[in-house]
């Protein structure tokens, strides 16, 4: 049996090197027929892969990887990848650049899915630079529009100290350690009784590295500003790329997990990041940033999980989130429906704070006794339990009064559907563990657990506050900033223009018609 | 400096003088209405007082936006043949242009191989001079935000945050629009930070805060004097709103609301003025911003410069309408000769079936293919809305829309209504199932409240995320299926194919007034329509609607006449109405019958995929089943030829001849959330023709004619003439204008490129891309293949068959009517039978020129 398996090695490796190279053939060729054949191809594969590594179990071999972490990925981004494929066709369709367009998608494409196969560092680092430069060209493709050029270039700078710091970071790991094998330098790492500082500041510098290209706070801007590229491209970006950084941070989480400060940074950050673009997302008026927004928190929340050795979880959000995201951007222009539906529906009757609270005690417990038949331990103290708090406070809306008061069956449903929601949290992150390798004798930060569990408590009660009582001090206050996202990325664009300012070409045409904007001399 | 920006106080004359600028300034904005009510406006409207050509002239000044194609475009219409030498003459001749045909063919003819297109092109009129493109045209904007899109974007983004009620779930206080931007200004850091000018949030809390008192105190400021130069005030406040101008449509669209009086207790809305006074704020903060007194000074002497050169354009705009005129007489002359091969054999006997379809220029190709597929059926055209001035409430919902032309105001609700077996004591099915679908919805929004509020999309994403991949894969393989319609959220199946709209009685009105109003409004409708005796044994009602996934523009393509709706409802509900035993009996006094053997049926064609579906079948009569039974073979056989004429327009020539296939493509389009061109709506719409259906009927006019059918035989004292001269007939330009506009300047009055857009407040308007104005109008992917323009900017002809006299009162008693003719906004020609054919006169300043 296991010659057989080892008979089968190369045939699973090239399966996992043929879906790179399947999109990158499409981008040579820059065609829709291909660009559609092989990401069917290169879904097929992927499924194949994840099948292999279920019957035979994870691999390395040539400085590539299969394991749970990069099969499960590498679907969801083959995934994700068909669906954009198939959905630009028709939705570029007359558009004069479609060559260049599909050149850039299917490169995009291509470097993604190497930075999710390979075990070697340096090509990480060097795919990871490949899928910036690529999505580059995706952003700036309506290059006349002076709004893309500089989102573009925020996203550019950005990208590149993000870059910068992820270099770095694997040329001090491959110095301290002495190898580029992701597998080889996790090993030695889990040898040494102390991490040499160089090591340390290596770690850093990758948690860096994420945060800056997981637009954490306050360089979210360019990611809520890449509105200016036709609507698939948002969808890839906010479902298959921007996560990467939580995709570093679990691949890596062996050397991560040895540096208590650079975990914390993780976690203020990401909480940080998670509750205030939550709050900001709450003032936004147009769908696509509203949902722009939303991502910048759900990552936020994703490394802060991350932060909290909660890897599986982590790894949970990311896939549940591109999935929701992707489906969320594609479909943004129904947004004139669910105007109409929420025409339709009588506006709630409004809630006081004291049932709020109530809601969310109930919530709790739903969670507790959700987690328990599903044989979680609540004995320790764990991440998991702020978690599970995080989650009670979420299914409080939907055992307000209010649902409670529906006429017939519906109250029953609503508190069905809220233990549903409760149960599925629970079996969800019981199935993820099996995925990833958690940490076996964690040690425990306080610090960053009653952080996490104060930041989610004032966002509760901000957001109830703001709901219950909109005209009050504090909603009418606090709103002026929030509108503004609190001003970070007009200081940020501030400093960009100072330092490395973009060049805005004003061009004369636009499309198929003379654009008037521009100076009138 | 000081003298430009002291304050000063108004007085009483000066205030009324500024009322005064202020009303003409505002009524130059054409409204916008809500994306889900997205009916077609002529965005022009403020300027029908004028010539089309000095509109044009005096709109090129203001915005710099042109009324007519470039030139390369007339070229390529020149070089394929469709524009000729003998056009350009006859539109030479027709308004004794003392201009040479040659020097016409020389802009036709001029190559523009080595250089650069602008030379074929004349100058553009350059916009009228603002303070912001002013400044702009100061600095080096190749590496800085231009002040005229920050502006823009800042405007924009608080007017979004103002009016908006579906998308933010934080919103600023209503405490006035103009108020909460001072209170915003007053504590905003992106104008420092951004564009590295501090102190303006200073500066913005030492305006005044009442927008009138704003208005007069910086007009002064800037050097406009309401006595002497009034003139100058109203163009430069109508620059200024138009600089903002997607909105300032939606505020127009708020005052015309208000004005319409279907709010109750709304009296007039002053949005707009508020708007200005923003926008007019800005201008002076970036005066006063502006250090030195030079720049100010500089700042006249600019305006007055540009005054005299945009004078000098007037020889080019001249030659730029000779050609569009040229381009309409070459689609006029050959539709002329056409009409007037009338073969003039009137049916003799009543039809077996009258097919009544909307005006809307895509019933037409509809029409034709069903009187080809069978000659004992006679089609009849009438404004989609059939005459029904009614709203909609669909039952247990807390919505009610307008479901008439968005000129007119709703007298009467409909709501659905389910057949309720006889048991008194029991509540009606009706209500059982109303209070049912309430607690849905809101069962609905609560969970839509755990997907979206702040704290619950985290756990809302981990624990329901998954599920999406269920929901992309459905979307991403192709399905012919009929998708539910989001009027139907919250009924089973069932009952929402159980549910019929119904006319409500009026409260307060006994059963005998009800019947006799009911009557009223049956007679009037039968006598607009024309159908008053020899009624057939089927009269469809035909309404329409379209079918396309995730387009925020999906309105846009339903019925304009139902208020940017399906006609289902109006269909249904004029159907049951003139069905109804006591009504027909009712109508005897009036003079009409309407016997057994006669059977109204309400319909609905779908113009994305040409079927057409037939409502409350089950309610017909047994002796009819036959009847049934033949119109829909006809009508699937309609669909069938209709389809593979539209095939060629949509790239699918290849299938035209494969009839299964092209269905089921066309059903997957229809349901495909990528697609940005299900069809394509009412584009190149050309003619509106008013007269028997014989007159046209010999003729492919392509779907790119709106049909009305008149007979002024039976308008003996013109009423109807002067309904369809007053209603459709404005409709139709507003239609035909507001897809030349978008074609002409996309920029300014089309809402751009699709794959960017962006709903703004779920339903008030797009943005292209992250931010910007308000985008008005069509997109480009409604208007262009990505090859060429499928709409060309034609103004509309329009063709009445009536006689003169009784037309030239019409126009000489309703202004609107008079403006729209005369200043050219349309082309009006008049058909008359007579015995040796039809003779067509065409319509020029208050003359009837035969047309040879």
């Amino acid at each position: 049996m296991l010659v057989l398996f080892d008979y089968l090695q190369p045939l699973r490796a090239s399966l996992l090197w043929l879906v790179p190279m399947l999109y990158l053939l499409a981008a040579c060729l820059s065609n829709w027929q291909v660009a559609r054949f092989s990401s069917v191809l290169a879904l097929a594969l992927s499924a194949a892969s994840l099948a292999a590594l279920l019957s035979g179990g994870p691999l390395i071999i040539y400085s590539l990887r299969a394991d749970a972490l990069g099969c499960t990925v590498l679907l969801l981004v083959s995934f994700i990848g068909w669906v954009i494929t198939r959905y630009s066709q028709n939705y570029m369709a007359g558009d004069t650049g479609q060559m260049r367009y599909i050149r850039w998608l299917m490169a995009t494409l291509a470097a993604v899915a190497v930075v999710v196969v390979t075990n070697h560092l340096a090509v990480l680092a060097l795919a990871w630079l490949a899928t910036s430069l690529s999505l580059h060209q995706l952003l700036t493709f309506f290059g006349h529009r002076p709004a893309a050029l500089v989102a573009a270039h925020k996203k550019f700078l950005a990208s590149r100290l993000g870059d910068v710091c992820l270099f770095a970071g694997v040329a001090l790991i491959s110095w301290s350690l002495g190898s580029f094998e992701i597998d080889q330098v996790i090993r030695k790492a889990q040898a040494l009784s102390a991490y040499p500082p160089a090591l340390k500041a290596a770690v850093y510098l990758i948690v860096i590295s994420a945060l800056l290209k997981c637009a954490q706070l306050p360089v979210h801007g360019w990611l809520i500003q890449v509105m200016e590229a036709p609507t698939p491209v948002s969808a890839l970006l906010h479902a298959g790329i921007v996560n990467l950084g939580g995709f570093l941070m679990i691949r890596l989480s062996p050397l991560v997990l040895e540096v208590g400060g650079a975990q914390t940074l993780l976690v203020v950050v990401g909480s940080l990041t998670a509750t205030l673009a939550a709050l900001v997302m709450m003032t936004r008026i147009s769908v696509k940033v509203m949902l722009a927004w939303s991502t910048c928190a759900q990552m936020g929340f994703m490394l802060m999980q991350c932060g909290m050795q909660a890897y599986d979880l982590a790894l949970l959000h990311l896939v549940a989130h591109s999935l929701y995201k992707a489906h969320a951007f594609l479909a943004a222009g129904g947004a004139v429906e669910q105007a109409r539906l929420k025409i339709m529906s009588e506006s709630p009757a409004s809630v006081s704070l004291s049932q709020l609270a109530v809601s969310a005690a109930m919530g709790l417990a739903m969670v507790a006794a959700a987690g328990m038949l599903w044989g979680m331990n609540f004995e320790k103290l764990t991440p998991i339990w702020v978690l599970s708090a995080i989650v009670s406070l979420a299914i409080a809306p939907l055992l307000t009064a209010q649902a409670l008061r529906l006429g017939g069956v519906w109250p029953l449903a609503m508190v069905l559907g809220a233990f549903g929601v409760a149960f599925a949290y629970s079996g969800l992150h019981h199935l993820f563990s099996g995925l990833v390798d958690l940490p076996r004798n964690n040690t425990l930060n306080l610090f960053n657990l009653i952080w996490v569990m104060l930041c989610f408590a004032l966002l509760f009660v901000m957001q109830c506050l703001i709901r219950v009582r909109p005209r009050g001090a504090v909603a009418t206050r606090l709103y002026p900033w929030f509108f503004a996202g609190l001003y970070l990325d007009e200081w940020f664009t501030r400093m960009t223009f100072r330092v490395w300012p973009a060049r805005l070409y004003h061009s004369k045409h636009q499309g198929h018609t003379e654009i008037m904007k521009g100076p009138v001399k | 400096m000081s003298h430009v920006i002291e304050k000063t106080a108004l007085e009483t004359s000066a205030c009324t003088q500024l009322e005064t600028c202020l009303t003409q300034a505002c009524q130059r904005i054409a409204p916008t209405w809500p994306l889900d009510q997205f009916i077609a406006v002529n965005p022009y409207w403020g300027f029908v007082d004028q010539p089309i050509d000095c509109a044009a002239q005096q709109l090129g000044q203001l915005s710099g936006t042109p009324l007519v194609m470039p030139r390369s475009f007339y070229q390529t219409e020149w070089r394929a043949g469709r524009l000729t030498q003998a056009h350009l003459q006859s539109a030479i001749d027709a308004c004794r242009a003392d201009c040479k045909v040659d020097e016409l063919m020389e802009c036709l003819t001029f190559t523009s191989t080595s250089t650069s297109t602008s030379t074929s092109t004349p100058p553009k009129t350059s916009a009228m001079l603002l303070v912001t493109t002013w400044l702009d045209s100061q600095r080096d904007l190749s590496h800085a935000v231009a002040w005229a899109d920050f502006v823009t974007h800042q405007i924009s983004q608080h007017c979004a945050a103002y009016f908006d009620v579906s998308q933010a779930a934080w919103n600023p206080p209503r405490v006035g629009l103009y108020a909460s931007w001072v209170h915003q200004m007053s504590n905003d850091h992106s104008t420092s930070l951004l564009m590295g000018r501090p102190g303006f949030s200073q500066k913005a809390a030492s305006l005044p805060q009442e927008p009138r008192a704003l208005i007069g105190a910086a007009s002064l400021a800037l050097g406009f004097e309401f006595a002497k130069g009034a003139q100058q005030c109203v163009d430069y406040y109508t620059a200024l709103l138009m600089s903002i101008n997607g909105w300032a449509s939606w505020c127009a669209y708020e005052r015309w609301q208000a004005r319409l009086g279907t709010v109750a207790g709304w009296q007039d809305d002053d949005a707009i003025v508020e708007l200005l006074a923003i926008r007019l704020g800005w201008e002076w903060l970036l005066l006063q911003d502006a250090t030195d007194t030079k720049i100010a000074h500089q700042w006249f002497a600019d305006c007055t410069r540009h005054a005299q050169i945009n004078n000098a354009l007037n020889k080019q705009n001249k030659l730029d309408w000779l050609l569009q005129d040229a381009l309409e007489r070459a689609y006029q002359q050959p539709l002329c000769h056409g009409l007037m091969l009338t073969p003039t054999v009137p049916l003799t006997s009543p039809p077996d079936v009258q097919a009544i379809f909307c005006i809307d220029v895509r019933s037409e190709v509809f029409r034709r293919a069903l009187e080809a597929s069978s000659s004992t059926l006679q089609t009849r055209g009438f404004a989609g809305f059939f005459g029904l001035f009614i709203s909609y409430s669909p039952a247990g919902t807390a919505m009610t829309r307008p479901q008439l032309p968005g000129l007119l105001a709703s007298s009467r609700s409909i709501t659905d209504e389910w057949d309720t077996p006889h048991d008194r004591d029991a509540p009606s099915l009706g209500q059982v199932i109303a209070q049912r679908r309430k607690h849905a919805l809101q069962r609905r929004s609560l969970w839509q409240s755990f997907r979206s509020t702040a704290s619950s999309g985290f756990s809302f994403v981990e624990t329901c995320g998954m599920l999406y991949a269920g929901k992309l894969i459905k979307n991403t393989l192709s399905n012919t299926g009929t998708p539910r319609t989001v009027e139907q959220t919250g009924l089973t199946y069932d009952e929402a194919n159980a549910s019929r709209p119904r006319l409500q009685n009026l409260p307060g009105l006994s059963q005998e007034a009800e019947l006799q109003s009911r009557a009223e409004m049956a007679a009037g409708i039968l006598g607009a329509i024309g159908i008053t005796h020899d009624f057939a044994r089927l009269v469809l009602l035909a309404g329409h609607g379209s079918q396309t996934a995730n387009n925020p523009h999906a309105a846009g393509l339903d019925c304009g006449a139902c208020g940017g709706q399906t006609g289902e409802v109006n269909a249904r509900a004029l159907a049951a109405l003139l069905n109804d035993a006591a009504v027909r009996t009712a109508l005897h006094t009036k003079n009409i019958h309407i016997t057994d053997s006669t059977w109204f049926l309400g319909g609905m064609h779908n113009t994305t995929t040409d079927a057409l579906v037939l409502f409350d079948t089950d309610l017909m009569p047994i002796s009819h089943a036959v009847d049934l039974q033949k119109l829909q073979l006809n009508l699937a056989h309609a669909g069938q030829r209709a389809r593979a004429e539209r095939a060629p327009a949509l790239g699918l020539a290849h299938l035209a001849c494969d009839a299964g296939q092209l269905e089921k493509t066309m059903k997957a389009r229809a349901n495909d959330w990528a697609q940005v061109r299900p069809e394509w709506g009412l584009a190149n719409n050309a003619a509106f023709i008013v007269a028997p259906r014989v007159r046209s009927q010999h003729l492919n006019l392509a779907g790119r004619a709106f049909l009305h059918d008149y007979d002024y035989r039976q308008d003996a004292t013109f009423g109807v003439l002067e309904l369809i001269m007053t209603a459709p007939m404005v409709v139709t330009n507003w239609i035909n204008m507001q897809y030349y506009a978008s074609v002409v300047d996309n920029v300014k009055y089309g809402s751009g490129n699709k794959v960017l857009h962006n709903v703004v407040g779920g339903r008030l308007g797009v943005f292209e891309g992250n931010g910007g104005d308000l985008r008005v109008g069509l997109p480009m992917q409604s208007l262009h293949d990505g090859c060429q323009w499928q709409h060309t900017p034609l103004r509309l002809s329009v063709f009445i068959e009536s006689p003169q006299d009784a037309i030239d009162s019409i126009i000489a008693k309703h202004t609107v009517v008079r403006q729209l003719v005369d200043n050219q906004w349309l082309h009006l020609f008049q058909m008359q039978g007579e015995p040796s054919g039809l003779a067509i006169s065409r319509y020029a300043q208050g003359v009837w020129k035969p047309v040879a």
